[in-house]
């Protein structure tokens, strides 16, 4: 775990949606699993005043990247950050997805929005058969280059059908789960929460095991403030260190 | 040169003024890969209290304008599980450990402080939280009350002659007179501020950004508020204080201790820096040098007046 200031390589918009940070770290990059995340300062000005999370989507050597869009005004100030300049990066924080799995399971990956570049990162570096991600249109669909190492089978559906099945991204695992049998089936998810939720009511109703990161608003990132919290079966758990990633048999509901 | 920045607190010596407000600091070990803890002249641990509390409903958290606020509502694992897994974590930390005690009624503060003087090997103080914004039992604060202030602070120093903290918040009155009282009740110390209770509303839900609808403000936010308080407890009383509210740089805890105050609780900057408490003991270092202070009672409450007082 560290915290340092970093300068940006690379600042860019690679579609409707997303954006690409790129910079180098020697410690930020080391031992990183995907999952987990970095608490981004922006400016030693305080403004804005908390730090804010993003995860990893990509490491290679010292090379790290971040894929993000905007959904606020930490974002929107992040997307005007340019060649050069300095962020504050603290990291890797988080407990990451499980890579190792029983014998003949097959792992569905399930992605939406801020959930699409950690499970694009686990695709990368380990064997998945479906990866599954649901955006609102065409414009919101990564470019081919940026999937260029994930083996695995991509399915997109889209809101308005301009690409891939129209609809949620359920109507998908909805699809899959009439050639699949779900005690093969590991599911793990990341994306909006009403998503995680669709999916996660989905998977509980079949038995279906598997995982889901959870993001909260968040302010220490090591577990201090308690402000993070995600319901357990055994009480609250701080996201940041606890999480984000949780296994569906730990939550007893959503949420 | 040599620096002395050594504080007294009744019979227990700080090796230096930087500490960390409960609360922003975890339990035990959660800042312990940024940071040397024995560097810190104490810790202040988050709030226990008598029996494990849940605490409040998601959102707990929200950022505002220069701070932000929180209803985490005093979620602790309780008395038990902070003698039996966070003492022993401490026990091998050479940095004064101060408990924080919270209760719902005074019975629960006077077990709280009888348990807590068993384990002076490594408590080291006592610090009430008097004045968490987050707890609300029947409708009224029990806190507010003043008489039950006097009262839990008799009753903790019936329980034990470790140095005892009474942390005020402005929320409870006039500040001033209620120090005057927890003094006169028994205080070897006090901390100065809590939180100030506050709220933010999304306009497109409607709704309040926190699920509790009320919160504790931090961050620089408080500051100025802080600061007068402390400034005008310091000038009324010859008490030690325990300055916190909004804490982010050394030039921030310098005013605190130019204004009077004997330590500086570094609080929701730990959030922000997780370095934070060490960047502001290398600050208070480096003014110290460049002023040519060599002891830090030089600097404590060396603030210049020249206003006439009515």
């Amino acid at each position: 775990m560290t915290d340092e200031w970093v300068k940006i390589i690379n600042n860019e918009k690679v579609n409707g949606k997303y954006y690409k940070l790129v910079f180098h770290s020697e410690s930020l990059s080391e031992k990183v699993s995907p999952g987990q995340f970095v608490q981004i300062l922006l400016n030693a000005s305080l403004d804005p005043f908390l730090r804010r999370p993003f995860s990893y989507y990509r490491v290679r050597g010292s090379r790290i990247e971040i894929l993000y869009e905007i959904l606020g005004r930490g974002t929107a100030l992040l997307a005007k950050k340019k060649k050069g300049d300095p962020l504050k990066m603290m990291g890797p924080l988080g407990r990451p997805f499980t890579q190792s799995l029983k014998a003949g399971k097959n792992r569905v990956l399930i992605a939406g929005g801020v959930g699409v570049p950690p499970l694009v990162f686990l695709a990368e570096k380990i064997p998945v058969d479906f990866l599954l991600i649901g955006t609102k249109s065409k414009d919101e669909i990564l470019p081919k280059k940026e999937l260029a190492r994930v083996k695995a089978e991509v399915l997109y559906s889209t809101n308005d059908g301009s690409y891939g099945a129209k609809g949620y991204v359920t109507v998908l695992l909805r699809e899959l789960l009439k050639k699949e049998r779900p005690e093969n089936l590991f599911i793990q998810t990341c994306g909006p929460a009403p998503m995680m939720q669709a999916v996660f009511n989905a998977a509980r109703a079949r038995g279906i095991e598997g995982e889901a990161s959870i993001d909260k608003p968040m302010a220490c990132g090591v577990g201090a403030c308690l402000g993070c919290m995600v319901k357990t079966k055994t009480g609250w758990a701080a996201s940041c260190t606890e999480g984000p990633v949780f296994r569906f048999d730990e939550m007893r509901e959503w949420g | 040169m040599d620096l002395n920045l050594t504080i007294q607190i009744k019979n227990l010596t700080f090796r230096n003024p930087v500490t960390v407000a409960s609360g922003t600091f975890g339990t035990s070990g959660e800042y312990a890969g940024f940071l040397d803890y024995e560097k810190l002249g104490a810790i202040i641990a988050k709030t226990i209290t008598l029996r494990p509390r849940q605490g409040n409903s998601m959102p707990r958290i929200c950022e505002t304008s220069g701070g932000m606020l929180n209803a985490i509502g005093l979620q602790n694992k309780g008395l038990e599980d902070f003698i039996q897994k966070k003492i022993p974590y401490f026990a091998k930390i050479n940095t004064p450990l101060i408990a924080n005690i919270a209760g719902e009624k005074t019975g629960e503060f006077r077990e709280l402080a009888r348990a807590l003087d068993q384990r002076k090997d490594v408590v080291k103080a006592i610090e009430l939280n008097l004045s968490c914004p987050n707890i609300e039992e029947g409708g009224a604060s029990f806190m507010r009350k003043r008489e039950l202030i006097i009262e839990v602070m008799k009753a903790v120093r019936g329980e034990t002659d470790l140095p005892v903290i009474a942390k005020l918040s402005p929320e409870l009155g006039d500040v001033v007179a209620i120090a005057g009282e927890v003094i006169q009740a028994g205080a070897d110390a006090l901390s100065l501020i809590n939180t100030l209770k506050g709220m933010a509303i999304d306009i497109e839900r409607r709704k309040p950004r926190l699920a509790n609808i009320t919160g504790g403000l931090s961050g620089p936010a408080i500051k100025p508020v802080a600061l007068r308080y402390v400034y005008e407890v310091k000038k009324a009383y010859k008490v030690p204080v325990i300055a916190s509210g909004g804490i982010m740089t050394a030039s921030d805890a310098l005013e605190f201790l130019i204004a009077g105050a004997d330590l500086v609780a570094v609080g929701t900057a730990n959030f922000v820096n997780p370095r934070a408490t060490i960047d502001i003991l290398d600050g208070i270092v480096d003014y110290c040098r460049k002023n040519k202070i060599k002891h830090i009672d030089e600097l404590r409450g060396s603030l210049k007046v020249e206003r006439n007082e009515k």
